[in-house]
């Protein structure tokens, strides 16, 4: 589904990804852990033309798309929910779900995508006229994969969903994760730090290091990896 | 004696009675002085608004003061002048050409507010943050230049194109009919801009763009197309400000817009620069606070006022009156 094929990008002059090379099947969960710094965000800011890689290719279901822009590339079906969450403060909930439906307008499908997520996540319902600045972190995590969700997605990148969240909040975000993989059949890439739990949820597992790919295994063999358990798992 | 008294009597009380009527007109004329200089307040406030508008939603969505956005204005006004003009040879109506004549203005305008975007701004998108406004700066002076080459230095006369309405006569000592026109109109674009940017798709992208500009991308917003609208309605609200206020005072020259544009700024930042409500009471309490320093006090001082009223602002408020309550969460 999507090819990443060698891809260098910088930051001015700064190398921040040194020939990244990754595949992603459909209907997968693939999961991108690192440490601090390793390039993970900028992995997939170069994905989304944020950030458009110098060199390599990355093709979206045969079609390359390392040279569009950022609008672009949303409209083929990737979409992302970034570090940060980034709601748009002064927006209300259900604005911040409509702005995530931005390109489409099958307005009978929207609809009926909107009652999809409030029914995913009840707690957006009830705060349906609130800004979305006033909610907590773990709601706002929870309108930011709705926000996407909205855009009806082939391919959902998901950027550190646990960041700063309560572990209760967490185990209910990778529940809805893997609910969206497995009904809505949509094909997820999530990068985490939390390497114990992306790798539970994942099929297969790629490991960054200061911008490169060190590793590609399953995700069942990456757990069991003696190195990765020693870095990454702290076992 | 009796009579004398009587008559002494009534004189008193003659003098009581047009003490009395002497007083009440005294209370009837400092009324209606106030309320004059309420309306005219309320209307210069109009204008600065229109104004006002596209400098606040600029730096909502760029951050940057745009500091030829004065000049839009003042090209508003001479596009009109010259429409007015050539309509006035075909024998038009007076509406008629202050309609089409508005139009213009406002193509023209926006026109420029467009070009001028993508030609100083939009390649320095990613500079350090004074290098677009230098750019800005350079615009204003251009503009200027261009008008006074392409035109004259002179003043030069604008037809008198806003509607006198026969029902104002009596009222006119209070206000006159361009200054109802004014804030009439004033008022219809503010809701249709508040219809525009609350309920419209291409509103709420107008927001989001403006409170994370990112993220905006990342849901499939055009960025660029949206800050190119932007200067496209900051101008044409500017082309209909110049258009009544260029009618309304009777003559115009390529150095309107600095002025309007320096006091628009001003009515901006103490409204709350990047809030357009903001905007709006900033611009109608800088217009009341220069016309009663005019009334009341001294012509000379009104932009004193004006001026002093910022800088208290800025000391015991600086984001302004309306200014960005921060709610974000991080």
């Amino acid at each position: 589904m999507l090819k990443v094929n060698n891809i260098q990008t910088y930051y001015g002059n700064i190398q921040a990804l040194k020939g990244i090379t990754l595949d992603i099947g459909e209907g997968e969960i693939i999961t991108l852990i690192g440490a601090n710094g390793a390039g993970k965000t900028t992995t997939l800011m170069s994905i989304c033309g944020v950030v458009p890689p110098k060199q390599g290719e990355i093709f979206f279901r045969g079609t390359p798309i390392h040279n569009m822009t950022t609008e672009k590339i949303v409209a083929l079906g990737i979409c992302q929910v970034p570090e940060g969450r980034h709601i748009f403060p002064g927006l209300t909930v259900k604005e911040n779900l409509e702005m995530g439906a931005y390109l489409r307008t099958d307005h009978h499908g929207i609809k009926t995508d909107l009652e999809y997520v409030l029914d995913l996540f009840p707690i957006l319902a009830q705060r349906r006229h609130q800004q979305g600045g006033t909610l907590s972190g773990g709601e706002q995590q929870m309108l930011a994969i709705s926000r996407a969700l909205m855009a009806k997605p082939r391919l959902l990148l998901l950027d550190e969903p646990s960041l700063g969240l309560a572990p209760l909040i967490i185990q209910q975000i990778f529940e809805i994760i893997r609910k969206i993989n497995s009904e809505q059949k949509t094909t997820i890439f999530l990068v985490e730090q939390n390497a114990n739990l992306a790798l539970k949820v994942a099929h297969r597992g790629y490991v960054m290091e200061n911008g490169t790919i060190t590793l590609a295994d399953s995700a069942a063999n990456l757990l069991d990896n003696e190195d990765v358990k020693k870095a990454y798992l702290g076992l | 004696m009796t009579s004398s008294f009587f008559a002494e009597k009534e004189i008193y009380n003659g003098l009581l009675l047009s003490r009395t009527i002497i007083l009440q007109e005294l209370i009837n004329f400092l009324m209606d002085y106030f309320l004059e200089l309420l309306l005219g307040g309320l209307t210069k406030g109009s204008i600065y608004a229109l104004i006002a508008l596209g400098y606040t939603m600029v730096y909502g969505i760029i951050e940057l003061i745009n500091f030829a956005h004065g000049e839009i204005y003042m090209i508003g006004a001479f596009t009109a002048l010259i429409a007015a003009s050539i309509l006035n040879m075909l024998g038009l109506g007076q509406i008629t050409i202050l309609i089409l004549a508005s139009i213009l203005a406002i193509i023209y305008s926006s026109a420029y507010g467009f070009t001028m975007e993508k030609i100083a701004y939009k390649p320095l998108r990613h500079s350090p943050r004074l290098s677009p406004l230098i750019s800005a700066i350079g615009m204003s002076i251009f503009f200027q230049n261009y008008v006074l080459l392409a035109q004259t230095s002179d003043f030069l006369p604008f037809p008198s194109l806003l509607p006198e309405f026969e029902f104002l006569q009596p009222y006119r000592h209070i206000i006159r009919s361009p200054e109802i026109f004014i804030l009439f109109t004033t008022v219809v674009v503010m809701v249709l801009l508040t219809v525009l940017i609350k309920f419209t798709k291409v509103g709420k992208a107008m927001r989001a763009t403006a409170q994370d500009r990112k993220m905006a991308m990342l849901v499939g917003v055009d960025v660029n197309k949206i800050i190119s609208m932007t200067f496209v309605i900051g101008s044409s609200t500017a082309a209909i400000g110049g258009v009544l206020i260029a009618s309304f005072i009777g003559q115009i020259n390529f150095y309107i817009g600095f002025i309007a544009g320096i006091k628009a700024f001003t009515a901006a930042v103490l409204g709350g620069i990047g809030s357009i409500p903001g905007a709006v009471v900033g611009s109608l309490i800088l217009g009341c606070t220069e016309s009663f320093a005019t009334g009341y006090v001294l012509s000379d001082y009104e932009d004193v006022f004006a001026f002093g009223l910022l800088v208290l602002i800025l000391i015991f408020r600086p984001a302004g009156i309306l200014g960005k309550s921060s709610s974000e969460k991080v």
